[in-house]
């Protein structure tokens, strides 16, 4: 027994494939300019060591190694997750290109010896109790591959450590993931802990069973469906939003 | 030393169907699985606040049983098995996890008594054995975890269950690099010397405690692949990608029968159709009856062998038509008498078809697991069954040559689909034949490029 398909199910995901390879869309967005150019078609393809032979080009050819980090290697990074937003390239595209760039940001750390401002500063962190990390991991690798500077607290974070980090650091925002019911709960207590504190930044929660019922629970807390989502809210922020316009953009549901 | 499988338990895929095993198994209070009927397998989570102390996780879960087998007597089933997947207070608790499976096998106890009603109990402790940074699966957390397994075998737990998480440190790197040999690495290599390790032991529990060691899943590695794939519309990876992950966790699944489980396999290993076709023993499935707790892409088509069919999970709340257990067990229980109905009127072969064909191809993934080509994926597994290397491989190989022979008119693959498998199948075609040297190049690779690897603490090479 077999069946014509058509008639039973619609492949929207071939049929609304862009004719243009990621690869002819990606070279159209590549600056003109020498090194600049190459510098990012190796971010692009994630290839690290063409990232580095390109940077070593440009700092032989007088360009200042800290300039190169915003003029050159957040171009090629921006290319990559602009695509990666418009359903061009996948996420290992991005996570191989992050990885690229930032071994990039440190060679031309070591070599001006200074680094760029940082669009702001998030700490991230999975909940205490648990231990299902690669949803941060993506999370935190996002917002660096977009210009933040993320402290990354790991997983099983128990709610005074958070509580202190936030002290320290004073992020833009504070992100939470988790997979469990009974984990996901530790993020009321933070976001009480916070307030008790007087402490008001968004605490972006997402995850396995965060949904955006539990999170809109307590006053600090934004669902992020996606770990797209992250580097969206944090612009967000950058942009003037405030907690009630924030819920407003992402609560979708 | 354990006895790898090197043969298949059926003769032809055709030869597989739901409700059926070579090896069924029985439990205390007269459920059979596998054994010419499909059966529900409830499954649930506390509520958040539930997990603040023992007692009210004890209550919740006294609730939550009474419930779905209130429903179960309601509307006249002549069977359940019920599923509770541990919270880690259960497990790193072990007289709580006990305390809840003595609560719940007393409640089946008594339906099972009053009604007759055949019941089952898996309980599922869960895969403690990490630190705060780092996999710890062998040393303290895996005696703790010993001692749950014991706690609620001697509550009543008819099946012994875990989620084991071996190769997960190595995995979750891989994945997010399209790292086919990381994958065969993580699941088939790692993956599957955990699973050795652990089964041998939970296997000696059960037969101390006269339960059953039912079996695991790859849920930490596979299902992470699937999940990260998504939907046909989702970006995060290809969905070609994602069944060669799958593919490759058949023989780390496996992994555990040869160390001594007996099924049923857990619910969610959508590898298990592979991996009934090698060993003859029942499976838990789950699919479009368990869109309470996630999305997939072929939730009919997983129906096709299952003989338990399950919910996956889903948090205990009100709905409109009673809490949420309850709503979810009669839709299993409607599903399994259909089923049912099926078998005892010669249909069964009819209905497996026509399960499969509404999914089959609507993605990648479940074109591979649908039992024809599923069965292909074993026959290359038992190839070379006693090499856990050379299986995994096997495995992927099979999975990418089904695809690349898929009629392109019935499996419309994306050009991205294509490509990243063309990719996948560059990468199995460039890694060597020899064990050894795989695993002892992999072995300094990943300590090289994943921080929290540490093979000696964690894995009996």
């Amino acid at each position: 027994m077999d069946i014509d398909p058509s008639k039973i199910l619609v492949r929207y995901n071939v049929a609304k494939e862009k004719a243009q390879t990621p690869e002819e869309m990606a070279a159209e967005l590549y600056p003109t300019a020498e090194p600049a150019r190459t510098i990012c078609a190796a971010i692009f393809d994630g290839e690290e060591d063409d990232v580095i032979e390109g940077l070593e080009k440009a700092i032989e050819g007088g360009a200042d190694p800290v300039a190169l980090i915003d003029d050159v290697l957040m171009v090629g990074m921006k290319i990559t997750t602009d695509l990666y937003d418009q359903g061009v390239i996948f996420l290992p595209n991005v996570m191989m290109s992050a990885d690229a760039m930032l071994e990039g940001i440190e060679y031309c750390k070591e070599q001006g010896g200074a680094a760029p401002k940082p669009k702001g500063k998030v700490v991230c962190h999975v909940a205490e109790g648990d231990v299902h990390d690669i949803g941060k991991s993506i999370v935190a690798a996002l917002l660096r591959a977009a210009g933040y500077e993320v402290v990354d607290l790991g997983r099983d974070v128990p709610v005074d450590e958070v509580i202190a980090a936030v002290k320290k650091e004073s992020p833009m925002m504070l992100t939470g993931t988790a997979l469990m019911t009974t984990t996901m709960y530790a993020f009321k207590e933070v976001n009480d802990r916070l307030l008790e504190s007087g402490i008001k930044i968004p605490f972006q929660c997402g995850g396995g069973a965060v949904n955006q019922d539990f999170v809109t629970q307590y006053e600090l807390g934004v669902y992020g469906e996606e770990a797209a989502d992250a580097p969206k809210m944090a612009d967000s922020i950058v942009a003037g939003k405030g907690l009630a316009q924030l819920k407003e953009q992402f609560h979708k549901h | 030393m354990v006895k790898r499988y090197t043969s298949l338990a059926y003769k032809a895929a055709d030869d597989m169907i739901f409700g059926k095993s070579v090896y069924p198994v029985k439990a205390e209070l007269g459920l059979e699985v596998g054994a010419g009927y499909v059966t529900a397998e409830v499954n649930y989570a506390p509520r958040p606040e539930a997990g603040v102390s023992k007692e009210k996780l004890v209550s919740e879960y006294r609730r939550l049983t009474t419930d779905i087998m209130a429903r179960a007597v309601q509307i006249g089933f002549p069977a359940v098995s019920l599923e509770t997947e541990h919270v880690e207070q259960m497990t790193n608790n072990p007289d709580w996890g006990g305390e809840i499976a003595h609560v719940q096998k007393t409640i089946l106890e008594e339906y099972h008594e009053e009604y007759g009603i055949k019941c089952g109990l898996r309980h599922t402790p869960g895969d403690i054995r990490e630190n705060r940074d780092l996999l710890a699966l062998i040393g303290d957390k895996y005696d703790v975890l010993m001692e749950s397994f014991e706690a609620v075998a001697d509550a009543g737990a008819d099946f012994l269950s875990i989620e084991t998480m071996g190769g997960k440190e190595v995995l979750d790197y891989a994945i997010l690099r399209n790292d086919i040999p990381g994958l065969v690495y993580s699941i088939g290599c790692l993956g599957s010397i955990d699973m050795t390790m652990i089964w041998e032991d939970i296997r000696k529990i059960a037969d101390k405690k006269g339960r059953i060691a039912a079996g695991d899943t790859d849920c930490s590695q596979a299902n992470t692949a699937m999940f990260i794939a998504g939907g046909l519309l989702d970006k995060n990876l290809a969905h070609t990608i994602a069944i060669i992950a799958r593919a490759i966790s058949a023989p780390r699944t496996l992994a555990g029968y040869e160390a001594g489980a007996q099924g049923p396999g857990k619910d969610c290993g959508y590898e298990n159709t592979i991996v009934k076709a090698i060993t003859g023993c029942p499976i838990a499935q789950e699919g479009k009856t368990s869109t309470c707790a996630h999305a997939d892409v072929m939730g009919n088509l997983v129906m096709q062998c299952c003989d338990l069919w399950s919910n996956e999970s889903v948090e205990y709340h009100g709905e409109f038509g009673g809490t949420s257990v309850q709503c979810w067990s009669e839709s299993l229980n409607y599903d399994a008498a259909m089923l049912n109905v099926a078998t005892e009127t010669g249909n069964a072969k009819m209905l497996r078809d026509i399960l499969v064909l509404s999914d089959k191809y609507r993605d990648p993934q479940g074109y591979v697991l649908a039992y024809d080509n599923a069965y292909k994926v074993a026959e290359s597994i038992a190839k070379d069954g006693d090499d856990l290397y050379l299986r995994a491989k096997n495995a992927a190989i099979a999975c990418c040559d089904i695809l690349n022979d898929a009629d392109s008119k019935k499996l419309v693959m994306s050009k991205f689909e294509i490509n990243a498998l063309n990719d996948a199948k560059a990468a199995l075609d460039a890694m060597t034949d020899e064990s050894e040297t795989f695993m002892s190049e992999s072995v300094e690779k990943y300590k090289a490029e994943v921080a929290v690897f540490r093979p000696d603490d964690n894995y009996k090479f």
